[in-house]
């Protein structure tokens, strides 16, 4: 499932990527060493059987499985511009009844390319396109292929004060627009507004190691499903079909630095929106709220 | 139409020129040095007499720990008197700027200099400070200490766990590492032991300035004479101590502020040479040049700002971007806090 950050192809970012040398010309080269930075995260997480309603009726429960793994590289190219580059893949396993017009799998293998770059001492942009196969790896085709793009800046205010706006593309989806907003606020010594797209949080320092969260959790995706999918489902108008997924999560949650560049993440709580939406042909699936848990690892070096 | 805009143009010359011939410098061109040593390829003088405040990431390092940056600013006093300002500056004044204390240390150092020493407070960043040294043990603690003061601290906080008297065990390990400094200069500077791997402060300042080959080269005169990379420093530095706000934490400091006399210029290095924790160490070098603007005498002031946390090893790629970014910004608000005491204070 794609996480609410990367998105669409385009000129944009191209036009970007082109201008940014020049716009940064007068900066340094990166020295070698310092030039490289790596991020690695994965995460599984578990949805209990929510009942699914379709066009009013209730069609049984679904079940979900999430799995996902994301590495990055950041090289610098100078002391304001740097490279991103990387892998992303997820995999949504549902467990649905039978007739159910859902697939079993819902996957996402994509590469990351991107720039992060200071345009001033106060502003930073981040641009990535997440080209890659969205679908549900029935057969596979370049109909699978999407690129989504996500541009963000951020403006540093001071230590405790950040803000944010950016634009989320996705030709696929039915919202093939979304703006992007969002702020961190350390508003107290351990009290932190972090309400940043997509995990909204809520947190509280109880110390260095640990830290304590309430927030949400926005997923979605666009995914291409097969070609025989709607026949198989006794809808044939849905074959290779566009589906968007939305999924909102709340809960508590605990954050442990296991070292210094090591954290991982468990929360519980209620997903209590989900939406599969075959929205060119008004097919919309909609679940009830039910639990779910999660478990996150974050590594920087 | 021509003779209107001929006469334009004359008026704008001519306007221009008066302007331009308004700012002057004795000696050489300050701003052709600023461009063979800083990240500053040009500066438009009139921008910061207006109040304009330049920076600059500083070039990136190998060292991890490391992160830097540089401003360039003005203030309307003389060059020898913003030296001096800078050299004695109470920040303490500023509630922005979240310096709990900030005191003067006499050479030699006496117990009295710490007297105002305070660990008794609701604020949280101090209850942290207190806390770590409460739970240091002789072979382990979150602060920067040498093995020696953690023994010494874990025995002398053990007996009187109380706020007053743990303050009076910090005072007493300041006054020791202060008077070390006093007589031995940047040799007499201890390690860090405490947290694993054994961290020079004084051996982590000479990398970040080796890694910046044009600023230590202009600085030269100063980090000789002050001992930082010559055998003895010949400088009578300003000494002080601090308790600062630090990601929400209070850190302890000693500092030492060198004043050089070079040419027509003036060079200082702030030099905190003893942090207890969050970070590791942090120096500011400035250069200071006379400016003349009509009658009235300015300054040209560039900054330089090298700082080592053991935070920033992990911290890379845009979070590095954003720290950078995080310390420009209250830097930024530092320097306006100075010109706002130069200007109601001259």
């Amino acid at each position: 499932m794609t996480r609410w950050c990367p998105q669409t192809p385009g000129a944009a970012f191209l036009l970007t990527l082109l201008a940014l040398p020049f716009l940064l010309s007068n900066t340094n080269a990166a020295s070698p060493l310092m030039a490289t930075a790596q991020e690695f995260d994965a995460d599984f997480d578990y949805v209990a059987g929510a009942p699914t309603h379709l066009r009013g009726a209730n069609i049984g429960s679904v079940e979900e499985f999430n799995a996902a793994a994301r590495y990055a590289v950041s090289p610098a190219i100078t002391k304001r511009l740097l490279l991103r580059l990387g892998a992303e893949w997820q995999r949504s396993d549902l467990r649905v009844p039978d007739n159910v017009p859902l697939p079993k799998t819902l996957q996402q293998a994509s590469a990351i390319v991107g720039l992060d770059c200071q345009l001033t001492d106060q502003w930073l942009l981040r641009t990535e396109l997440d080209p890659g196969i969205y679908s549900d790896f029935k057969d596979v085709s370049w109909r699978d292929v999407n690129a989504p793009f996500l541009l963000t800046a951020a403006c540093v205010v001071d230590a405790d004060f950040q803000w944010f706006v950016g634009l989320r593309l996705n030709l696929y989806s039915q919202y093939p627009v979304w703006p992007v907003l969002g702020l961190r606020w350390k508003f107290a010594d351990e009290w932190t507004l972090n309400l940043i797209l997509p995990h909204p949080r809520l947190e509280y320092d109880v110390n260095e190691r640990l830290k304590l969260y309430l927030g949400g959790r926005v997923q979605g995706g666009t995914y291409r499903v097969s070609d025989d999918f709607g026949t198989d489902h006794g809808d044939p108008r849905l074959n290779h079909e566009l589906l968007d997924q939305y999924e909102l999560r709340v809960g508590p949650g605990v954050s442990w630095r296991l070292l210094r560049n090591m954290t991982i993440d468990l929360d519980v709580g209620y997903m209590v929106y989900r939406e599969f939406n075959f929205f060119d042909h008004h097919v919309v699936l909609r679940s009830n709220p039910a639990p779910y848990g999660q478990i996150a690892w974050h590594l920087r070096f | 139409m021509a003779p209107v805009i001929q006469r334009s143009m004359v008026w704008l010359f001519a306007f221009a020129s008066l302007f331009l011939s308004s700012v002057a410098w004795a000696g050489p061109d300050p701003l052709v040095r600023l461009k063979g040593f800083s990240e500053f390829p040009s500066v438009n003088i009139q921008d910061l007499l207006k109040g304009e405040i330049l920076s600059e990431p500083g070039a990136l390092m190998d060292f991890k720990n490391g992160i830097s940056a540089q401003t360039c600013y003005a203030v309307f006093v003389p060059a020898q008197q913003a030296a001096r300002k800078l050299q004695l500056w109470n920040p303490s004044l500023h509630q922005d700027l979240k310096i709990f204390k900030f005191h003067p240390v006499n050479e030699p150092s006496a117990p009295m200099d710490f007297r105002d020493m305070s660990l008794k407070s609701n604020q949280r960043p101090i209850r942290w400070l207190l806390d770590k040294t409460r739970a240091t043990t002789p072979t382990q603690s979150d602060l920067n200490l040498s093995k020696e003061e953690a023994e010494q601290l874990a025995a002398c906080v053990k007996n009187h766990p109380d706020p007053q008297a743990v303050s009076a065990c910090w005072a007493q390990l300041l006054q020791q590492r202060a008077l070390a400094f006093e007589q031995q200069g940047f040799a007499g500077v201890a390690p860090y032991e405490t947290g694993g791997e054994t961290m020079s402060p004084v051996t982590q300042l000479r990398t970040m300035l080796r890694e910046q080959p044009a600023v230590a080269t202009e600085f030269a005169p100063m980090l000789r004479e002050s001992g930082v990379l010559g055998q003895e420093g010949k400088l009578d530095p300003f000494h002080y101590w601090g308790m600062y706000e630090a990601d929400h934490r209070a850190v302890l400091n000693l500092g030492a502020v060198y004043l050089l006399p070079v040419g027509n210029r003036y060079q200082l290095m702030d030099a905190q040479y003893y942090v207890s924790g969050v970070y590791y160490s942090f120096v500011t070098l400035y250069e200071v040049w006379p400016i003349q603007l009509g009658n009235q005498a300015a300054s040209l002031i560039w900054r330089g700002d090298f700082f080592a946390a053991p935070v920033l090893q992990f911290t890379s790629g845009f979070e590095r971007l954003a720290y950078g970014a995080v310390m420009v910004q209250e830097l930024k608000k530092a320097i306006r806090a100075f010109q706002d005491d130069v200007k109601t204070k001259p």
